[in-house]
């Protein structure tokens, strides 16, 4: 359903970025561009802010404006976030959640979508909208019943635990994402290499999986940002401080009947972004253009 | 795919799933009774994780982790491992989860609420009375303390390791300038807060997000005009709000709302929040406990305000029932001892701890639970901090329970819940006393079965 | 479809995301349908109570149709600020001749915070006292009167927890739209403006009967993840004050990990999904059907 929606216009489409001006209507464009920059200081500003914070003695923060610039800037703070939580441990956990649930939403994807679109069966139907439950379906349903059930085969408190629920509601999506993209490999290849007297098992291998990088990287990316975030399926399945992902690792900065140490619990927040934001503005182009697409798609 | 057996399948799943978690629950594999607190065997020393819900840099972990380092001294292979969860919701959705998984720890954390009490009666938790008692401890401990831990039948899982005393922090300067005395019984706290609002202070900062802190003023009236008896009733449906006691208590909150007691936007103020509002001399009275000490009688505190603090306790009322050295004076979340994974390891160790625990804990300033050591004031202490330490010693019998330790959980939110609308002049009196007679009706009795 | 697949060899490939799909997300919905039907706190044996769980919520549990009530709230603010939004930035996007990479990377930024750092944010964001940004603002343009401490009150809270979540993926449906609004032939468009067409006719008339595919999808996307919002309105306000800023899921997972009902969390549960499945129905035929008429 929402494949085919997609299928009309492909987001693939090369930006025409030197369009020819319309109308030279000066004024429209420096009013566009005013509106522009308005709306995007908006959405960036409580970014910098956040920074800034992260920077401000607890006095300037507590006392003063905590919305003007600071008076000094320290790093305490930084040091503070570090000594009261354990980022560098947090982080560790995080990066192997993400990617450990990313391996599983590619390959399986891959698979599932291989099975559906290129191999076909009798009910193929039926399994991809069995699938669609799965993107349809808030992922808070699941917790009470995986709660027990890990309960009961003694999963809880694993990396397992939280990779599970993450990698099986992202499944759909990515199977969905790996099917729009097989579908548009020409018969004829595979016709040629069955003649060849190769199987499905080498075709998977040689011709499928080499293909399906780019596809491969749209999904990775897609998802990583949802997972690195993921708070819900952490905060209910983690019990010790040694697996805490980052969103857990943060909400550490709320102490005792709530007091908070909002400087640290800021630098904290920044420490914590960090990973992404580099991982998102090196590969910015890749992953603007993933994010269009396989939310498309998806 | 053939989707009548796969259907067969997830079915079959399904009531597997359910038979293993009946088989869970039915039984603990736990093999020894709560009762047989010295059970023979040799002391084989390994590691041993206490849950708890105290400050990462507090007197209680720093204190056991210095006692913990003791006897890994004396027992090589022995050692303590800490897993602290401050934040107090976020601690007890992770205790009992694990207490539904079945994966409590050798030592936990909990109030003396429903929840543990189902535990206790299922032979989960050691008697700690028992316990105490066997190690000759057991009367070197505040009654107070003790009494604060038991369930409502008198029975003792949980053992005390702080001793808190809650006041009513106030400036007395802003007092002055407002003209305005310390309230005498309960019912001037509202007039006090209209002079207060005449005069543009702040009355009373209070951490409304936390919700526990507000709370605190739902158990105030009932417990001066009442006792303690009448939430033990009201939460088992009882008793009810629409009583004369809850009745008086409900309008006298009401009356706080109206009279702005607490400061615009209370409910989303967090606790630094609160508390910075009145160390820095915006708010007039602050309601916190001794834990507190270090911020509000030291040096730490702001010199603008330094001389100007002072506390009151929690007032009396017309017709009191409980006396004015009767307030809320919490030994803290108390520890209780898995009965599962006890053995004579444990027992050794927690004997040596609760020996040591009373000096070492004293030394940092706070005050023990038991009555055998002297707190050390610290050097950089306000007169204050002595006269709040040596109140201690004064605290009579009776002490006013926080209700969140006491409801069953669902009430509870919803009190917390109506409380910030009541206060906020968003729920009538009335509304909240049917709204909350209903809402303990439906699920009080269940839960106290 | 390949000449030469066996049965076995779909099966080798089909089977494994199945069984992962299948213990994480179908077993889960089928559990908790077992589940709904009893009374469950986790540590007692469980107590079967047939229907009882659904008759009080449908007809004993007021704060379960106010939750109801908010969500649908929620994911209306949530439409608006992302759909709206994207669509209007990715429209001035298009006019825009510089600088349109680093603006789409700016606007997509907020997208790469974890919630629990946006929550604690916002906070600071709403707050009264201290004085929080938005407040200030207010105060500097003039309209002091109009400060208030937005997460504490009842008629602003619902609109106050649903913006951080409209603010952190607005740029994700802006991507989207933008690059279909690349895709529009921009012959179409110059006819329609030599035809006299007016900017906003040339709009409504040209480019967005053009992206509606992708808008339908956009707007399936963005419902089904307003309707899983749960992180920010737990985290901000815990469903406060009162039950102003309940969710749904808020309110299924204090049910479960707050009250330990797990047996009545799950009914909610079923709730959960059997609206999901409506909402997304209804939103597939009623956008379907203006396109074909």
């Amino acid at each position: 359903m929402t494949l085919t929606a997609s299928r009309t216009t492909s987001p693939t489409a090369p930006e025409r970025r030197q369009k020819p001006p319309r109308k030279p209507l000066n004024l429209q464009g420096k009013i566009t561009g005013i509106i522009v920059t308005l709306i995007v200081i908006v959405q960036v500003y409580p970014l910098a802010w956040l920074f800034i914070t992260s920077l401000r003695t607890e006095k300037d923060f507590a006392g003063g404006n905590p919305f003007a610039l600071p008076t000094t800037v320290t790093f305490d703070n930084y040091a503070r976030a570090f000594a009261t939580g354990n980022l560098g441990l947090n982080i560790l956990n995080s990066f192997i959640v993400t990617v450990g649930s990313i391996v599983v939403i590619v390959f399986l994807g891959m698979m599932g979508a291989y099975a559906l679109q290129v191999l076909g069966f009798r009910f193929s139907k039926l399994v991809r909208a069995l699938f669609l439950i799965g993107i349809i379906v808030p992922v808070q349903v699941a917790l009470v019943p995986l709660f027990v059930d890990y309960a009961a085969v003694n999963l809880l408190d694993t990396y397992q635990s939280i990779i599970i629920p993450l990698a099986g509601f992202a499944l759909p999506t990515s199977i969905y994402l790996f099917s729009s993209f097989y579908e548009y490999i020409p018969g004829e290849i595979y016709e040629a290499a069955s003649l060849d007297g190769a199987g499905p098992y080498r075709i998977f291998a040689q011709i499928t999986l080499p293909l399906s990088v780019n596809t491969m990287v749209t999904v990775a990316m897609v998802n990583s940002i949802f997972i690195w975030n993921d708070f819900i399926f952490a905060n209910t399945f983690v019990l010790t401080d040694d697996l805490k992902t980052i969103p857990l690792g943060l909400q550490n900065y709320i102490g005792a009947m709530g007091k908070i140490d909002w400087t640290a619990t800021f630098a904290a927040v920044c420490v914590s972004i960090t990973p992404l934001l580099l991982v998102f503005l090196v590969l910015n182009k890749a992953m603007t253009y993933s994010l269009a697409s396989g939310a498309t798609k998806g | 795919m053939r989707t009548n057996r796969a259907r067969l399948a997830i079915a079959a799943g399904v009531a597997a799933v359910g038979l293993l978690l009946s088989g869970c629950s039915a039984g603990a594999s736990g093999n020894s009774d709560p009762t047989n607190v010295d059970p023979k065997g040799e002391i084989v020393p390994r590691e041993i994780s206490w849950l708890l819900s105290r400050p990462a840099d507090g007197g209680v972990i720093t204190a056991m982790e210095q006692i913990a380092d003791e006897y890994a001294a004396k027992h090589p292979g022995f050692s303590l491992n800490l897993i602290t969860t401050p934040d107090r919701p976020s601690y007890i959705q992770k205790y009992e989860t694990l207490a539904a998984a079945n994966k409590l720890p050798e030592l936990f954390d909990t109030d003396a609420t429903p929840f543990a009490q189902k535990l206790a009666k299922q032979g989960k938790m050691m008697d700690a009375e028992a316990l105490l008692k066997d190690l000759g401890v057991y009367d070197d401990y505040r009654p107070a303390a003790l009494n604060y831990q038991r369930f409502d039948d008198g029975s003792l899982y949980m053992v005390p390791f702080e001793f808190q005393l809650e006041f009513f922090w106030y400036n007395k300067a802003l007092f002055q300038q407002a003209g305005v005395e310390i309230p005498k019984t309960l019912d001037d706290i509202p007039a006090m807060c209209t002079k207060l609002r005449a005069a543009g202070i702040t009355p009373i900062a209070l951490d409304g997000q936390d919700q526990w802190p507000l709370e605190r003023y739902m158990a105030y009236y009932p417990f001066r005009t009442a006792g303690p008896d009448y939430v033990e009733q009201l939460k088992k449906g009882d008793a009810k709000f629409s009583d004369p006691t809850g009745e008086q208590a409900v309008k006298w909150l009401s009356d706080l709302g109206s009279a702005g007691c607490f400061q615009d936007g209370f409910s989303s103020t967090g606790y630094s929040d609160a508390q910075a509002s009145f160390t820095s001399g915006k708010a007039a009275v602050y309601n916190i406990g001794t834990w507190e000490l270090n911020s509000l009688a030291t040096d730490a505190l702001d010199p603008s305000v330094r001389d100007d603090i002072d506390y009151f306790t929690l007032p009396v009322a017309k017709d009191s029932v409980t006396a004015a050295n009767e307030y809320v004076s919490p030994s803290g979340i108390g520890m209780a001892v898995n009965t599962k994974t006890y053995d004579p390891l444990v027992r050794d160790f927690l004997s040596f701890a609760l020996k040591r625990y009373p000096e070492v804990y004293a030394a940092t300033g706070a005050l023990s639970p038991t009555t055998t050591v002297q707190t050390t004031v610290p050097a950089n202490a306000t007169p204050l901090y002595q006269r709040a330490v040596d109140q201690a010693n004064d605290v009579g019998e009776q002490t006013a329970m926080p209700w969140d330790t006491q409801l069953d959980p669902t009430s509870n939110t919803r009190l917390q819940q109506e409380l910030t609308l009541l206060l906020q002049g968003e729920v009538a009196p009335d509304e909240f006393i049917t709204t909350m007679d209903g809402v303990i009706a439906d699920n009080g009795p269940k839960a106290f079965k | 479809m390949l000449p030469q697949r066996s049965r076995l060899s779909v099966l080798v490939f089909l089977i494994p995301p199945l069984a992962l799909y299948g213990i994480a997300v179908l077993l889960p919905i089928f559990q908790s349908l077992y589940l709904s039907f009893f009374d469950w706190d986790g540590i007692s044996p469980m107590l079967f109570v047939g229907i009882d769980n659904y008759v009080h919520m449908f007809t004993g549990d007021a704060v379960f149709w106010i939750a109801f009530r908010n969500t649908l709230g929620y994911v209306v603010i949530c439409l608006i600020l992302q759909l709206g939004g994207a669509l209007i930035v990715a429209s001035l996007l298009t006019l825009l001749r510089r600088g349109r990479e680093v603006v789409k990377t700016l606007y997509i930024l907020p997208a790469v915070i974890s919630t629990v750092a946006i929550a604690f944010l916002f906070q600071r964001i709403y707050s009264l006292d201290p004085e929080g940004l938005i407040n200030q603002v207010l105060e500097f343009v003039g309209l002091g009167h109009l400060q208030q401490a937005w997460l504490s009150d009842v008629s602003t809270v619902l609109a106050a927890v649903s913006v951080p979540e409209g603010w952190r993926f607005t740029g994700l449906y802006m991507l989207i739209i933008y690059a279909a609004l690349l895709a529009v032939p921009t012959e179409l468009e110059e006819a329609a403006k030599l035809d006299g067409a007016s900017w906003w006719q040339t709009f409504w008339r040209i480019r967005f009967p053009y992206i509606r595919p992708v808008w339908i999808t956009t707007t399936i996307i963005a419902t089904t993840n307003a309707l899983r919002g749960f992180d920010i309105p737990y985290l901000l306000t815990n469903g406060g004050p009162g039950q102003s800023s309940e969710l749904l899921t808020t309110y299924m997972y204090k049910t479960a990990f707050t009250s330990t009902n797990y047996g009545y969390a799950s009914t909610i549960s079923v709730f959960v999904v059997v609206e999901c499945l409506a909402a997304v129905g209804l939103i597939f035929l009623l956008l379907r059907r203006k396109a074909d008429a």
